[in-house]
C-alpha cells in the first residue's frame, strides 16, 4: 500500500525543513494531482491541514514519525490523516471537515475550536481537549473518540459536537474525564465511560441516553474501532449502563444552581444554631416578621384622633370672657338661632352691649379667617341679636353667700355667674343703679341707650343690690367679709391720675367729662385739648364734637395708644393727634407746651387713666403698685377675699367680665370645697383649618345665617362628613350618640394613617398622631 | 404654606428647598399612601382653592365668578418636615404620580436646619460625590507577559491575613521563649465594617450576620464582619457563628459586660478584636446613638437604661498616651480570650497615622490596623464632622504601607483601609485599588446597607436620617412598624449576592495581573491616575 503514497521527508539531506517549506511541499503534492501523501514528520507544525485545493476529492495523509503541533488545522472535508504514533497538542485545532486519527496518545489542546470533521485517539489525551468546539448546523457536529482518558479541563467552553471517552487503559484510572471538566460548556454532548471527580455543575448536567444517540453510538463505535484496529473492544465497550451522557445547561437552568436557599438556611441552620427567634430570640417576642408599606391597625406608624372640642378655637382663646364663639355659629347652622343667643348668658350679663358695641371684638381678630386676608366672621350681630336673649333661670340657693363689692361689669359679671351657680350674691355699690362706668361714661354713640339699658334691667331682675350709704372703709368691708362666705372687691378705678404741673386745676378731669357730658351737663365750648390721647381721650373728643367742640386735639407723650372703634370715631370727629408734646403748665388760655408753644383751649381734659381706691381694703389684701395683687384666679391674698376688673389691672370691659367669671368659678370650687381644675385647653392650630372651603371674595355678611355657614367652626365639628368622603380607605363612618350628639370613628382595620382626614378637615378636628410605641 | 401669612427668617418656599415634590393632578387618584409612607411628613392632603371667572361680554347677563375645591398632595416647607427626596412617596404610588426632584436653586435649607442653635446632625456620609479611588486604573493587562488568567473559570483563593505575620526567624524565637506566637487569621479581604447593634435595626443586623454566616458555610468564603460598638446578642457570642464575627470595643465600652459573661460559655473564639479609636465619618467624635433609638432591647444588649442618649466620649478613657492606648488596650483584649485572638486598632484617618503604626510595628501583639477615611459613612455624625473633617483613605493607607516598606515589614501588619469604598458603586475596583496601595484588607459599611438593604442615602444628600430613626427602609431604625420592612433573609441573601459579584469582579481585576492565590497587597505599578499630582503624591503611574 505506503506505494500508492507519495512520500515528502520532513528533512532534506539530513536537515529539518521548515515548516512553511514542508507545507508548501505538501500543498504542491496535493496540486499536482496526489491524493495519497506520507509525511515523514520531524515535529513541523500543521501538518496536513487546509488541503482544499483537493476540492471534492478525497486527500489521505499519513504522518509517520514525530509530527509538531496542530496536525489537521483547520482541515478540510474530504482530508483523512492518519498519524501513525503519538500526536503533539492542538490536533484538529479549528478543524473544519477533516477526518484525523492518531495511533497513539494525543497532547494538550485536541479538537481546540473544532467545528466540523471527526478525531479518533486510539489513547489518552492531554489537557484542555475538546474546548471551545462548535457546531455550525450547515455541517455535521464534529466528533471526537478517545479510547482511554482525558486530561484536565476537558470541555471547558464547549459549544458542540460529540465527544466519547471509552475509558480503555486511562492514564487516569480514578478520573477518566480529568480535573473541573466542562467548565463553561455551553452546547455539544459528552458521553463518557469509567469514573470521573467531577465536573462543572453550574455548566454541564448529567442526562440519561437516548435510544436514537445509543443506536448512533453503536454504529460510530463499530467505526471508530475499526480505525483504530481495536474491533475486539465492540462488546466491552456497548454495555449501555457504563456509559453516562453529559450535556449543557440552557442559562434558564443555569439559574437553579443547586444551593441551599436563605430560608432553608435561616430554618434548618441559623435557628438551629442560635434557638427559636434567631439573634435575639432571647431577649424578645416581638414579631419581626416583614410586613407591607403601608400597613393597617396596629402598624401604621399615624393614627388620627378625631378631636372634636379638644382644643379652643382661635376665637374663644382669644376672647377673655371665653365665650365659645363657634359653638354659637354652630347653633346657628343648626337653626337653633334662640339657643344660640341664649348660649350668651352663661358666659356674659351683656352680650348686645358688649359683643354687640362695645367690645374690640379680640375673637374676629383672632380669627382664622384673617390668615388668608378673609373677613373675620361678624360676632357683632350675634352681640346685638342677644339684646333678646333670656334672662337665666336661677338655680336653687345652695346657702352660700358671696358679697360682691361695686356693680360695674366686673361685679355684675361675678356675681351673674356665682347667681347661676347656686349662691346667693348681692351686690354692694354706691350708686342708684348698677352698671359702673358703663353707664356712668361710655358715650350714647357707642352704645345706643335702649341697648344698654335693656341689658342692665335683664341684670337688675336676678342681681340684688344693696346701695351703701357711706363711703366704704376698713370697717365695714370686714363687717360684710364677716356676714359672708366670700367677698369680692369689684370696686374699678374711680381716682383720675393727673399731672403735677401749674394751672392743673383748671383740668377736667375725663370720667368727669363724660358722665356730664352724657348728663347733658357740660359745654366744652369751641376749643379743648385732652392731655393723653388713649380710647377714654378719644371718647372725651368724640362727646365734645357732639357737644359743639369745633377744635379738638389729642396730645400724648408717645404715640397714641388708642385704637379701634374709639380712634375711628375720634378721628371722624376731627380730632388732631399731636405726639410727642409735654405739658408745662395750664393757663387760663390753654395747654403751654415744653417748647413754649401754646394749644389754645376753652375746656383742658386731662385722660391719663384712672387709679384704683384701694384705701378701704383689709390688710391682709396684699397691693402691687397701686393696683390688688391676685393669682391668677383673681384671689388676693386673703384667700376669703376675691378682686376683679379695673382694681386689679385696667383692661377692656370684657376683661373684666371674663376676670369675673373666672373669679366665680373658684370661688364655686372653694366653697365647695373642690380643687379648682381651670379649663385648661388650649388653642388649636390653625394650620389645621382648611379655608379654601370657604368664598375668600366675600367683603361681609348678610346676616347671621352667612356668618354660620362662612364659619370655619375651628376644633368644632362642623358633622359635614367631608372626612367620610375623603378617605381612601372607608375607615371612618360616623355614630350618633344616644344623648343626640354624634361622633366619628376610625376603623383601625381599615385605616392607613394616612392623614386626609386630618388634611380635608374645615375645622382642624382631626388630628393624626404618631401611634402608640411598639414594645420593642 | 399661608397665602397671607406672616414670615420669619426661616420660612421657605418650595423653590428654597432641595427636593421638591412633583405631583400630578391628573394621574394622582388620592390613596393616602405616600403621605402614609413619608417618613418625615412632609406630605400632607392640601385643600385648594380654584376659582373660575366666567365673563360675559352682553350686558344683559351678569358675569360671575365661582370656586371650586380641590384635593391633592402638598409638601411642607417647615425645616424640620422638609423633603429629604427618599422618593418613598414615588415607591408606594400605584399611577406614578409623585416625584422628588432636585431643586435647580442652590439650597437655602441649609442655611436654617440648626433651628433652636443645634447644627445639622445626619446620617450617611460626606456629601461630596467621587473620589480619587474611582479615578484610579488598573494599567497592567499582563496576559501574555504574566500567566493569563480566566477570572470566570480559574480557580481563585483570594484571601488575606488579619494577625502579626513575624519573619519565620522572629516567630521561632518567640515559639521557643515564649511558647507564643501572634494568632493570624486568614479572611476574606472583604471585610464588613462595624456597624453596630443599634445604629441598625435588629432585622438589618440579623440579616448581615445571616449573610456572613451563609458565605462562610454554604460558599466556602471567609467573609468576616465587625460588630460596631453596641455589644453583641448573648446567643451569637455562643454559637459557632462568633467565628465570623470581630468584636469591637470602643469608647462607649456598651454590651461589654455581655461578652465578658459569655466568654466561658464561647464555643469558638471571635475571629478578632477590633478596637475603635476613630471614625472616618466623624473623626473625634463618638457614637450618637439618639434616645429614640435607645429602645428596651438596644438598652438590654448595650447595658444601659431606656429611651437615653448614648454619646460615646471621643476616647477612651482610661488611656492617656498612645504609648499607653495601644499597649495597655492590646494586652488586656488578648488576655481575654488567652492570646489566642488577634487585636488590633482602628483610627480614623489622619495626618498622624504613621505614628500610630511606627508605635504598632514595635509591638508583637498588634495584629494590624485599621484605618478609615473620611468618606466613611455613619448612622449619626454632626454634619461639620462629617463635611469638613478627616482625611482621604488612599494617600493615608499609602503613605503607611510605603513606611512600612521602608521597615521591610510590609507583609508583616496588616493594613485595613475603608472610609468610601464603592461610594460610586465601584466596589471591586475601590477595594482592589486600595489593595494594591498597600491594604491587606478593605472594610465597607456603607455600601453594604446600600446593596443589601436597599438605602437610599447618598453623597448628594438625598435621605441621610438614620440618626433620627426614621429610615423608611427599616435599616437604622428601632421602629418594628419600619424594620419589619426588611427581611433578614432578603438582606442575608443580598449579602451572599454581593460578596459573589465582588468576588468575580475582583478577580476580573487581579486575573490579567497573573495573581490567583495572593492578593496583589502594594502593587501600585498595576495602578495609574490620570492626574500627575495625585500620581506622585500616590507613587503610582501617571496616565494619559
Amino acid at each position: 500500500m505506503s506505494d500508492r503514497y507519495y512520500r515528502i521527508s520532513g528533512k532534506s539531506e539530513g536537515t529539518r525543513l521548515e515548516s512553511r517549506v514542508l507545507e508548501e511541499l505538501i500543498q504542491q503534492a496535493v496540486e499536482q494531482g496526489r491524493r495519497h501523501i506520507e509525511v515523514d514528520a520531524f515535529g513541523q507544525h500543521g501538518i496536513g491541514g487546509r488541503l482544499w485545493k483537493a476540492g471534492s476529492e478525497a486527500v489521505h495523509v499519513r504522518i509517520v514519525n514525530q509530527p509538531g503541533q496542530r496536525v489537521g488545522a483547520m482541515g478540510s472535508a474530504n482530508t483523512f490523516i492518519e498519524v501513525m504514533g503519538p500526536a503533539s497538542d492542538d490536533v484538529g485545532w479549528l478543524n473544519g471537515g477533516a477526518e484525523i486519527l492518531v495511533r497513539g496518545h494525543a497532547g494538550n489542546g485536541l479538537a481546540n475550536a473544532m467545528a466540523q470533521g471527526k478525531i479518533y485517539v486510539a489513547g489518552n489525551i492531554g489537557a484542555r481537549g475538546m474546548t471551545m468546539t462548535k457546531h455550525n448546523p450547515r455541517f455535521a457536529a464534529p466528533e471526537v473518540w478517545v479510547l482511554g482518558s482525558v486530561g484536565d479541563y476537558f470541555g471547558e467552553f464547549m459549544a458542540g459536537g460529540i465527544a466519547v471517552v471509552c475509558g480503555i487503559d486511562p492514564q487516569t484510572p480514578d478520573n477518566v474525564m480529568g480535573y473541573r471538566p466542562l467548565v463553561g460548556m455551553v452546547g455539544g454532548q459528552v458521553l463518557f465511560r469509567g469514573p470521573h471527580m467531577g465536573y462543572s455543575t453550574a455548566d454541564a448536567k448529567s442526562v440519561p441516553i437516548s435510544d436514537d444517540l445509543w443506536q448512533w453510538f453503536l454504529e460510530n463505535l463499530k467505526i471508530f474501532l475499526d480505525r483504530i484496529a481495536r474491533p475486539g473492544l465492540f462488546e466491552r465497550l456497548s454495555e449501555r449502563g457504563a456509559w453516562q451522557l453529559l450535556t449543557a445547561r440552557i442559562p434558564q437552568e443555569r439559574v437553579r444552581v443547586e444551593r441551599l436557599s436563605m430560608s432553608a438556611f435561616h430554618n434548618n441552620v441559623w435557628d438551629r444554631e442560635l434557638g427559636a427567634g434567631g439573634l435575639i430570640g432571647d431577649l424578645t417576642t416581638i414579631d419581626r416578621s416583614p410586613i407591607p408599606l403601608v400597613p393597617t391597625g396596629g402598624l401604621r406608624r399615624f393614627v388620627p384622633v378625631w378631636e372634636n372640642r379638644v382644643y379652643k378655637s382661635p376665637c374663644e382663646a382669644a376672647c377673655p370672657t371665653g365665650i365659645p364663639v363657634q359653638q354659637r355659629w354652630a347653633m346657628i347652622r343648626d337653626g337653633r338661632v334662640d339657643e344660640a343667643v341664649d348660649m350668651a348668658m352663661m358666659y356674659t350679663p351683656f352680650p348686645a352691649t358688649v359683643c354687640g358695641y362695645l367690645c374690640p371684638n379680640l375673637c374676629m381678630q383672632a380669627c382664622t379667617r384673617n390668615n388668608q386676608a378673609m373677613v373675620p366672621i361678624d360676632i357683632t350681630q350675634l352681640g346685638r341679636a342677644s339684646i333678646n336673649a333670656k334672662a337665666p333661670v336661677l338655680p336653687a340657693k345652695n346657702g352660700k353667700k358671696v358679697a360682691v363689692i361695686g356693680g360695674g361689669p366686673a361685679g355684675i359679671s361675678v356675681a351673674w355667674q356665682l347667681l347661676q351657680n347656686g349662691h346667693e350674691a348681692v351686690v354692694y355699690d354706691m350708686s342708684d343703679t348698677l352698671g359702673g362706668k358703663m353707664a356712668a361714661v361710655i358715650p350714647e354713640t357707642r352704645i345706643p341707650r335702649e341697648v344698654l339699658s335693656a341689658e342692665l334691667d335683664r341684670i337688675r331682675k336676678v342681681i340684688p343690690h344693696v346701695r351703701l350709704e357711706t363711703a366704704l372703709n376698713r370697717k365695714k368691708i370686714e363687717q360684710i367679709k364677716a356676714e359672708s362666705d366670700a367677698v369680692v372687691v369689684a370696686t374699678g378705678a374711680w381716682k383720675p391720675r393727673t399731672l403735677p404741673v401749674p394751672g392743673k386745676e383748671r383740668m377736667v378731669t375725663a370720667l368727669d367729662f363724660l358722665a356730664r357730658a352724657k348728663s347733658g351737663d357740660i359745654v366744652p365750648g369751641k376749643r379743648i385739648v385732652i392731655i393723653g390721647a388713649g380710647n377714654v381721650g378719644c371718647d372725651v373728643a368724640t362727646e365734645a364734637h357732639r357737644l359743639g367742640a369745633e377744635s379738638i386735639t389729642l396730645i400724648d407723650v408717645q404715640k397714641p395708644a388708642s385704637f379701634g372703634k374709639e380712634r375711628e370715631e375720634a378721628e371722624a370727629a376731627g380730632a388732631l393727634f399731636r405726639w410727642p408734646a409735654f405739658t408745662r403748665d395750664i393757663s387760663d388760655r390753654g395747654v403751654v407746651l415744653d417748647s413754649g408753644e401754646l394749644l389754645p383751649a376753652d375746656t383742658v381734659v386731662i385722660s391719663i387713666g384712672d387709679a384704683p381706691d384701694t384705701g378701704f381694703l383689709p390688710e391682709t389684701v396684699e397691693l402691687e403698685r397701686g393696683f390688688v395683687k391676685v393669682n391668677e384666679y383673681f384671689q388676693t391674698s386673703d384667700p376669703a377675699v376675691f378682686a376683679v376688673g379695673d382694681i386689679v389691672r385696667p383692661g377692656l370691659l370684657t376683661d373684666a367680665i371674663g376676670a369675673g367669671r373666672k373669679a366665680a368659678m373658684a370661688i364655686a370650687d372653694l366653697l365647695s370645697g373642690k380643687e379648682h381644675r381651670p379649663d385648661t385647653r388650649t388653642v388649636i392650630d390653625k394650620k389645621r383649618v382648611a379655608l379654601e372651603y370657604f368664598d375668600p371674595r366675600l367683603t361681609g355678611f348678610d346676616g347671621m345665617d352667612q356668618c354660620g355657614a362662612q364659619c370655619s367652626s375651628c376644633g368644632n365639628c362642623r358633622d359635614c362628613g367631608i372626612c367620610v368622603a375623603a378617605c381612601p380607605q372607608s375607615a371612618i363612618s360616623r355614630t350618633e350618640k344616644p344623648d343626640g350628639g354624634f361622633a366619628y370613628a376610625v376603623d383601625e382595620a381599615l385605616c392607613i394613617g394616612c392623614g386626609f382626614c386630618a388634611g380635608a378637615c374645615p375645622c382642624g378636628v382631626w388630628g393624626l398622631v404618631p401611634n402608640s410605641e411598639l414594645p420593642a | 404654606m399661608s397665602a397671607n401669612g406672616s414670615i420669619s427668617p426661616s420660612t421657605l418656599s418650595l423653590k428654597d428647598l432641595p427636593w421638591q415634590i412633583r405631583w400630578d393632578k391628573e394621574k394622582c387618584t388620592l390613596c393616602g399612601r405616600c403621605t402614609a409612607v413619608c417618613p418625615v411628613r412632609t406630605l400632607e392632603l392640601g385643600v385648594f382653592r380654584k376659582r373660575v371667572v366666567k365673563p360675559n361680554i352682553h350686558i344683559s347677563h351678569a358675569s360671575s365668578s365661582s370656586f371650586e375645591v380641590y384635593y391633592g398632595i402638598r409638601q411642607q416647607t417647615a425645616p424640620a418636615n422638609a423633603c429629604v427626596g427618599c422618593a418613598m412617596c414615588t415607591l408606594v404610588c400605584p399611577n406614578d404620580a409623585i416625584l422628588p426632584v432636585r431643586g435647580d436653586e442652590a439650597d437655602k435649607l441649609v442655611f436654617h436646619v440648626n433651628q433652636g442653635g443645634t447644627p445639622r446632625q445626619r446620617g450617611g456620609r460626606r456629601n461630596a460625590p467621587g473620589g480619587i479611588l474611582d479615578r484610579i486604573k488598573f494599567i497592567r493587562i499582563s496576559m501574555l507577559t504574566d500567566p493569563a488568567l480566566d477570572a470566570g473559570r480559574h480557580e481563585f483563593e483570594l484571601r488575606t491575613l488579619l494577625g502579626r505575620v513575624l519573619p519565620p526567624e522572629e516567630n521561632l524565637a518567640h515559639l521557643r521563649e515564649n511558647g507564643w506566637i501572634p494568632p493570624v487569621r486568614e479572611i476574606y479581604p472583604l471585610i464588613i465594617g462595624g456597624m453596630s447593634f443599634g445604629a441598625l435595626s435588629p432585622n438589618m443586623w440579623e440579616g448581615l450576620q445571616m449573610g456572613v454566616a451563609y458565605l462562610n458555610e454554604e460558599m466556602n468564603m471567609p467573609v468576616r464582619i465587625c460588630t460596631g460598638e453596641g455589644g453583641c446578642p448573648p446567643r451569637l457570642l455562643r454559637s459557632r457563628f462568633l467565628q465570623y464575627v470581630i468584636l469591637q470595643i470602643a469608647s462607649g465600652y456598651f454590651g461589654w459586660d455581655e461578652i465578658i459573661h459569655a466568654i466561658p460559655e464561647m464555643k469558638v473564639d471571635p475571629c478578632a478584636i477590633e478596637i475603635k479609636y476613630g471614625q472616618g465619618a466623624k473623626p473625634g467624635d463618638g457614637g450618637l446613638l439618639m434616645w429614640y433609638k435607645v429602645n428596651s432591647l438596644i438598652a438590654a444588649i448595650r447595658g444601659v437604661p431606656e429611651g437615653i442618649s448614648l454619646p460615646s466620649p471621643p476616647t477612651h478613657q482610661t488611656k492617656y498616651s498612645i504609648e499607653e492606648a495601644v499597649a495597655k488596650m492590646i494586652q488586656s483584649m488578648y488576655m481575654a480570650w488567652g492570646f489566642r485572638v488577634p487585636v488590633y486598632p482602628k483610627i480614623s484617618a489622619t495626618s498622624t497615622a504613621l505614628a500610630v503604626l511606627n508605635n504598632l510595628s514595635r509591638n508583637p501583639y498588634a495584629a494590624g490596623l485599621a484605618i478609615d477615611g473620611e468618606d466613611g459613612g455613619t448612622g449619626a455624625a454632626y454634619n461639620v464632622s462629617m463635611n469638613s473633617m478627616g482625611h482621604p483613605i488612599a494617600s493615608n493607607i499609602r503613605d503607611c504601607y510605603l513606611n512600612l516598606v521602608k521597615l521591610g515589614k510590609q507583609n508583616e501588619i496588616p493594613l485595613l483601609a475603608g472610609g468610601g469604598v464603592g461610594k460610586s458603586g465601584n466596589l471591586a475596583a475601590n477595594a482592589a485599588a486600595l489593595i494594591m496601595l498597600g491594604a491587606s484588607g478593605v472594610q465597607v459599611g456603607k455600601y453594604v446597607m446600600q446593596a443589601a438593604a436597599g438605602c437610599l442615602g447618598s453623597e448628594t444628600d438625598r435621605c441621610n436620617i438614620c440618626n433620627i430613626g426614621q429610615c423608611p427602609k427599616g435599616i437604622t431604625s428601632q421602629d418594628p412598624r419600619l424594620y419589619r420592612r426588611l427581611d433578614p433573609e432578603d438582606v442575608a441573601q443580598r449579602i451572599v449576592d454581593m460578596f459573589l459579584s465582588f468576588d468575580t469582579e475582583l478577580k476580573k481585576i487581579v486575573a490579567p495581573l497573573g495573581r490567583s492565590t495572593s492578593l496583589p497587597i502594594g502593587m501600585a505599578d498595576a495602578l495609574g491616575i490620570d492626574d500627575i499630582a495625585a500620581a506622585e503624591r500616590l507613587r503610582i503611574k501617571y496616565v494619559v
